[in-house]
C-alpha cells in the first residue's frame, strides 16, 4: 500500500554521524614560509588553521583532532603533546622571534627580490590563557587544542636554529605521515574497543565507551568506524621531496590499503606563482640551492608545475583532495601588502572550510569535490633521486633507476641485470620481408622445413 | 515515536523566527544546534557558508552535490531553513542562500572565541581544594538524581513488583517540582492528597519515556520544563540558551555562578533537581556560588552514539547496580551491559537493580531471581501485554540492544568480522528474536499513522507527475495513487516551494 516508506529516511539523519580524526601535517619549513610571508604570513596562516580545526571539532563531539609539524629537520607533533614531554621551557616571543629573524636575514640575503621578510611571530592570544580561561569567550575544548598547539609550536620554533634551517632545506614529510599512520592506527584500535566495551575497568568511567546503538539495524560496522583522514598543508617546492620517495610511497601505500585519504593543500610559492616560465633560473636562488639543483629534473623533462609531485600522487591514490591553492600575490595586486594578506588569509580559510572539512563519509556520498584529473605519476629514481618519466626497473625487486646501474647490478638487490643489447641501433628488416613476401607462392615446402 | 505529549526537537522547530534570533545571539546555542540538529551535508553547507562575503548562489550550491543525493540536499535545505539558519535572498538577480546573521555571528564567534559573550562559562577559581568534585563523584550524583525519578515514575506502578527494601532509600525522592513536571507531561498520574501518601500512577507516555535512552528522556523532561517555563515566569528563549550554555561546559570543572542572571539562577537551582548539575550545600544550607555540570549535562548535545552510550552505560548501568550498593555488584558496575538473550527467548539479566527488574518485567515472564540474576522468557503474552500498555516494539529492542552484555556485542562483531558481505549488518540481538518482536507487534497493531498533508485534484497527469516525483526524490512521500492522481507527504514545505515555482514558470 505505502509508495514508500519515508518515515525513517527522516528520522535518521542527524544521528548517524560517526566520529572522525582529522590529522593535519603542517610544512613549518621556515624557509618556504619566509617566500611566503608578503602573502599569506605563517601567524595569519595558523590562525585560520585553528579555525579549522575548531570547526572540525564543533561538528561532532566526538570529533578528534592531531597535528603535527613537518619541520625542516625533524617531524614532530603540535597535538597533541607527546607525552614525555617536558613542561614548556619558558621561553618568550622575544627570544624566538630573534632568534629566527637571524635564519630570516640569511634568507633574505639569498632571496632574488629581497623584499621578503620573514614573519614567524605567532600572534600571542589576546587574553593571556590564564585570563581567558576565567572570562569563559571560548569553547573549552577549542581552548585547550589551541594553547597546547601554539605552545608546542612556539617551542618547536624557538628551538629551530639558523644551521638546521640551512642544512636541511626541505621538509620532513615522510617522518610526519608515519607519525600520522601510527597515531591514527592507535585511535582506530582504541574506537574500536570502546565500541565493543572492552575497555578495562579502571578507565571505563573516563573513556568513551559504548555501547548502544539506539536501534540494531543502525549498527553497521563501517558506520561506526573512526573515520580518519590527513591533511597536509604544503608549502615546500616541489623536486625536494624526492630522496624522501620510498617512505612517502611507503607511507602512501599504507594509506591506500587502510582507506585514509591524504588531502593536500598546495600553497604557492609567490616567486613561481608570478613567473612560472623563470622556475629553474629561481630556484638556486633560494638558499635550498645546493641540494635542489642537483636534484631538479633536467631541462629535457616536462616542466612540472610547483605542485608537487608526490603528493599529487598520494592524494589521486587514496582518493584525497589535491588543490593548488591559487592566493592573491603581492606583485599581481597593486593594492597595499595589508590588504593582500588579508585577502590570502580569507582565500586560505575558504579552501579549508569549503572543500575540505566535510568528512570522508559525506564526501563520498554526497559531494562532489574538486579534484585533478592529470596527476603527475612521476617516480624518483633510487640511485640519484631524479624525478624520471622514463626509466629503468629492476625486474626482481621493481627499484627505479635514471640510468642503467653500474655493471648491470641493480643497488637494491644485488641481482645482476642484462640489460640485453640496449642502445644497440634496431635492424632494419625490410629487404628480408620483401623477400619473404616474394617468396609467399611457394610457401609449402618452407613450411615444412620449420616444422621438421 | 510521534508523540504529542513528549515534546522533542520537533517542538524547538515550532519557534517563531526572532525566538531563534535571539537564541542564536548565544555562541553557544548556535553551536549546539548546529552540532546537535544538523545533518553533517548541512553542516558543511553552514561552514562552506560561513566565512563568504557574498551569499551562495542556488544553481552553485546545486552543483556542489552529487544528483544522486537530491533528496539528502533537500533536506538539508529544508532542515537549515527551519532552524531559521540559511535565509533566501536574492543576489545580483538570482536566487542564493544565506546565512542569517544572527547565527553567523554567533557561530564565528564560537570558533574564534571573539567578542565578550562570556557564553561558554566562567572557571570557578576559588573552589576549596577538599571540595573538589570528582568525576566519579559526580557520576554518583547524576545518577542518583536520575534514578530517583526513573524510580518513582516505576516505583509507582502496580505491575511492578513490590520491593520495599531499604535499598530504595539510596535513590532520592524527586523534588516537588519534578513531580509536577512529569505530571503536566502526563508521564504520571496522581491520585490522592499529598498530605495523605499520595499514589502516583505511571501513563502509556512513561512507559515509552522510561525506555528511551537516557538522552532523549533528558530532553523530553528539558522540553517539558522550557514549555511549562512560562508558567514559573521565566522566558523559553532564556530558558533554552542557557540549556545550550550548560551544554558547552566541561566535564569536571567548577563554574562560578556570578556571571548569570536571575533567570539563569533559577534554572540552575531546577536543574540540580534533575541531576544535570551540582552545587554543593554550605552549612546553612544556602547554595555555594559554583556549580559543577554532571555527564548528564556535558552530553546533552552530544551527537555521537559514542558519547551518548557513555552516559547511557555509565548512569544507566549504575542505575542497576549502584542502588544495590553492595561491594559484590562493583565488578558488574564496570561492565557496559547486562543482559543476554538467546534464540530460545530466554533471557539472563545479571541486575538486582529493582529499576531495571521493574523495566525488564514489562515485557519478559521473569521465572527467577538469584543475588546477581534474574531468568525469563520472553512469549507472545508478555510482549503484547507491553504492547498494550503502548510500548513499541522497536523500544524494546533498542533497550535490549544498549544493555546487552558485552558477550553479545562481542559476538555480533566476530560474526560481523566472518562475514564475507560487509553490506549486512549483524544485528546484536538473534535476528529470530527481532523479527518475531516486530511481528508480535503487527499482530496486534496494523495501523500507523502519519500526520501529513493529502493532495488531489491535480488537472492533468503532468500536473501530478512532477510534484510527485519531486516528493519522493527529497523523501517526503508517504503513499500515492497515480489513478486518482492523489498523493500524501508528510512535510508540505518544499512540495509548496516546488508548485509554486513550478506555476511561475508555467505563467512566465
Amino acid at each position: 500500500m505505502n509508495a514508500v516508506d519515508a518515515s525513517d529516511h527522516f528520522d535518521k539523519p542527524s544521528h548517524e554521524q560517526s566520529p572522525a580524526l582529522l590529522t593535519i601535517i603542517l610544512d613549518t619549513n621556515p624557509a618556504a614560509w619566509s617566500l611566503l610571508s608578503s602573502t599569506l604570513p605563517f601567524s595569519s596562516a595558523i590562525a585560520n588553521l585553528l579555525v579549522f580545526l575548531n570547526a572540525h571539532l564543533a561538528a561532532n563531539y566526538a570529533n578528534k583532532v592531531a597535528v603535527i609539524a613537518s619541520h625542516c629537520d625533524k617531524a614532530t607533533w603540535l597535538y597533541p603533546s607527546p607525552t614525555d614531554q617536558k613542561p614548556p621551557p619558558p621561553s618568550s616571543d622575544r627570544n624566538k622571534r630573534s632568534d629566527l629573524s637571524e635564519s630570516a636575514k640569511r634568507l633574505r640575503l639569498s632571496n632574488q627580490n629581497g623584499l621578503t621578510t620573514v614573519d614567524l611571530d605567532i600572534k600571542p592570544d589576546p587574553d593571556s590563557a590564564s585570563a581567558e580561561a576565567e572570562t569563559g569567550n571560548k569553547y573549552r575544548p577549542f581552548r585547550l587544542v589551541e594553547e597546547e598547539l601554539l605552545r608546542n609550536l612556539t617551542r618547536l620554533l624557538s628551538s629551530t636554529t639558523a644551521e638546521a634551517v640551512s642544512r636541511s632545506p626541505t621538509t620532513m614529510i615522510a617522518g610526519a605521515l608515519t607519525l600520522a599512520l601510527s597515531n591514527i592506527n592507535r585511535e582506530a584500535i582504541a574506537h574500536a574497543e570502546s565500541l565493543i566495551g572492552v575497555a578495562t575497568a579502571s578507565t571505563a568511567a573516563a573513556d568513551p565507551s559504548t555501547a548502544a546503538v539506539s536501534s540494531a539495524t543502525e549498527a553497521t560496522s563501517n558506520s561506526n568506524s573512526l573515520q580518519s583522514r590527513i591533511l597536509l598543508v604544503s608549502v615546500s617546492p616541489s623536486t625536494d621531496l624526492a630522496h624522501q620517495y620510498i617512505p612517502i610511497m611507503n607511507a602512501i601505500f599504507a594509506c591506500q590499503r587502510l582507506s585514509i585519504p591524504i588531502d593536500v593543500l598546495q600553497l604557492p610559492l609567490p616567486s613561481l606563482t608570478t613567473q612560472p616560465q623563470q622556475q629553474q633560473p629561481n630556484k638556486p636562488s633560494t638558499n635550498t640551492a645546493a641540494a635542489t639543483a642537483s636534484s631538479s629534473p633536467s631541462p629535457s623533462q616536462p616542466s612540472s608545475s610547483n605542485s608537487t609531485v608526490f603528493l599529487q600522487q598520494a592524494a589521486d591514490a587514496t582518493h584525497g583532495i589535491f588543490i593548488a591553492a591559487q592566493l592573491p600575490s603581492a606583485s599581481a595586486s597593486s593594492s597595499s601588502s595589508s590588504s593582500t594578506t588579508t585577502q590570502a588569509s580569507q582565500a586560505f580559510l575558504a579552501y579549508l572550510l569549503a572543500s575540505l572539512l566535510p568528512p570522508p563519509s559525506t564526501r563520498s556520498a554526497h559531494l562532489i569535490l574538486p579534484t585533478r584529473i592529470d596527476v603527475d605519476f612521476r617516480a624518483a629514481c633510487f640511485c640519484h633521486r631524479n624525478v624520471v618519466s622514463i626509466g629503468f626497473v629492476c625486474s626482481i625487486c621493481l627499484s627505479i633507476f635514471c640510468s642503467v646501474p653500474e655493471n648491470g647490478d641493480c643497488l637494491t638487490c644485488g641481482t645482476h641485470l642484462s640489460v640485453g643489447r640496449y642502445g644497440a641501433r634496431p635492424v632494419v628488416v625490410a629487404r628480408k620481408s620483401k623477400k619473404k613476401h616474394h617468396t609467399a607462392s611457394g610457401g609449402k615446402a618452407t613450411g615444412q622445413n620449420h616444422t621438421a | 515515536m510521534a508523540d504529542t505529549t513528549l515534546h522533542s526537537w520537533e517542538y524547538l522547530e515550532t519557534l517563531p523566527g526572532t525566538q531563534f534570533y535571539r537564541l542564536y545571539r548565544s555562541p553557544a546555542s548556535a553551536l549546539a544546534i548546529f552540532r546537535k540538529r544538523l545533518t553533517s551535508l548541512a553542516k558543511s553547507f553552514v561552514m562552506m557558508l560561513l566565512y563568504m562575503p557574498a551569499p551562495l548562489p542556488v544553481k552553485q550550491l546545486e552543483l556542489l552535490v552529487k544528483d544522486s543525493s537530491r533528496g539528502e540536499r533537500e533536506y538539508a535545505i529544508d532542515l537549515l531553513h527551519r532552524y531559521h539558519i540559511f535565509k533566501d535572498v536574492t543576489y545580483s538577480g538570482v536566487k542564493a542562500y544565506a546565512l542569517t546573521p544572527d547565527f553567523a555571528r554567533s557561530l564565528r564567534r564560537a570558533l574564534t572565541g571573539a567578542g565578550d559573550t562570556r557564553s561558554f562559562g566562567k572557571v570557578a577559581t576559588h573552589v576549596p581544594g577538599d571540595q573538589k568534585g570528582t568525576i566519579t563523584q559526580l557520576d554518583e550524583y547524576a545518577q542518583q538524581r536520575w534514578e530517583g525519578i526513573l524510580g518513582y515514575m516505576v516505583g509507582s506502578s502496580s505491575i511492578l513488583l513490590e520491593t520495599p527494601s531499604t535499598e530504595r532509600q539510596a535513590a532520592m525522592q524527586p523534588s516537588l517540582g519534578v513531580i509536577e513536571l512529569l505530571k503536566a507531561g502526563h508521564l504520571i498520574e496522581l491520585s490522592g492528597t499529598y498530605s495523605r501518601g499520595q499514589s502516583a500512577k505511571i501513563t502509556k507516555e512513561g512507559f515509552a519515556f522510561v525506555l528511551q535512552d537516557i538522552n532523549t528522556q533528558i530532553w523530553a523532561l528539558l522540553f517539558l520544563y522550557v514549555d511549562n517555563a512560562e508558567v514559573f515566569e521565566m522566558d523559553k528563549v532564556d530558558v533554552l540558551s542557557f540549556l545550550f550554555f550548560i551544554s558547552s561546559l566541561e566535564l569536571g570543572l567548577a563554574y562560578s555562578t556570578t556571571p548569570l542572571d536571575d533567570t539563569q539562577q533559577r534554572c540552575l537551582s531546577d536543574l540540580v533537581a534533575f541531576g544535570i548539575v551540582y552545587q554543593p550545600m554550605r552549612d546553612d544550607g544556602t547554595p555555594v556560588d559554583y556549580f559543577y555540570p554532571t555527564r548528564l549535562a556535558t552530553t546533552l548535545t552530544s551527537d555521537s552514539s559514542t558519547a551518548l552510550s557513555t552516559t547511557n552505560t555509565t548512569i544507566g548501568t549504575s542505575l542497576s547496580t549502584s542502588s544495590s550498593s553492595s561491594p559484590t555488584s562493583a565488578n558488574t558496575g564496570a561492565t557496559k551491559g547486562f543482559i543476554v538473550v538467546e534464540t530460545n527467548y530466554r533471557l539472563y539479566a545479571y541486575t538486582s537493580s529493582p529499576l531495571q527488574i521493574a523495566l525488564l518485567s514489562l515485557f519478559v515472564n521473569l521465572r527467577s531471581r538469584h543475588p546477581n540474576l534474574v531468568t525469563g522468557k520472553m512469549s507472545k503474552s508478555s510482549v503484547q501485554r507491553a504492547i498494550r500498555a503502548g510500548i513499541t516494539a522497536d523500544q524494546i529492542i533498542s533497550y535490549l540492544t544498549s544493555h546487552a552484555h558485552p558477550q553479545m556485542r562481542r559476538h555480533a562483531q566476530a560474526e560481523q568480522s566472518r562475514n564475507s558481505d560487509h553490506a549486512r549488518v549483524v544485528p546484536i540481538l538473534p535476528a529470530t528474536i527481532l523479527d518475531q518482536i516486530h511481528l508480535w507487534q503487527l499482530e496486534r497493531d496494523r495501523m500507523t499513522t502519519t500526520p501529513g498533508f493529502l493532495l488531489k485534484d491535480f488537472p492533468n497527469h503532468a500536473d501530478y507527475e512532477a510534484p510527485c516525483r519531486y516528493a519522493d526524490e527529497i523523501g517526503v512521500l508517504v503513499w500515492k495513487n497515480d489513478k486518482k492522481r492523489m498523493f500524501f507527504v508528510n512535510r508540505i514545505e518544499g512540495v509548496r516551494a516546488f508548485m509554486a515555482e513550478r506555476r511561475a514558470n508555467a505563467q512566465a
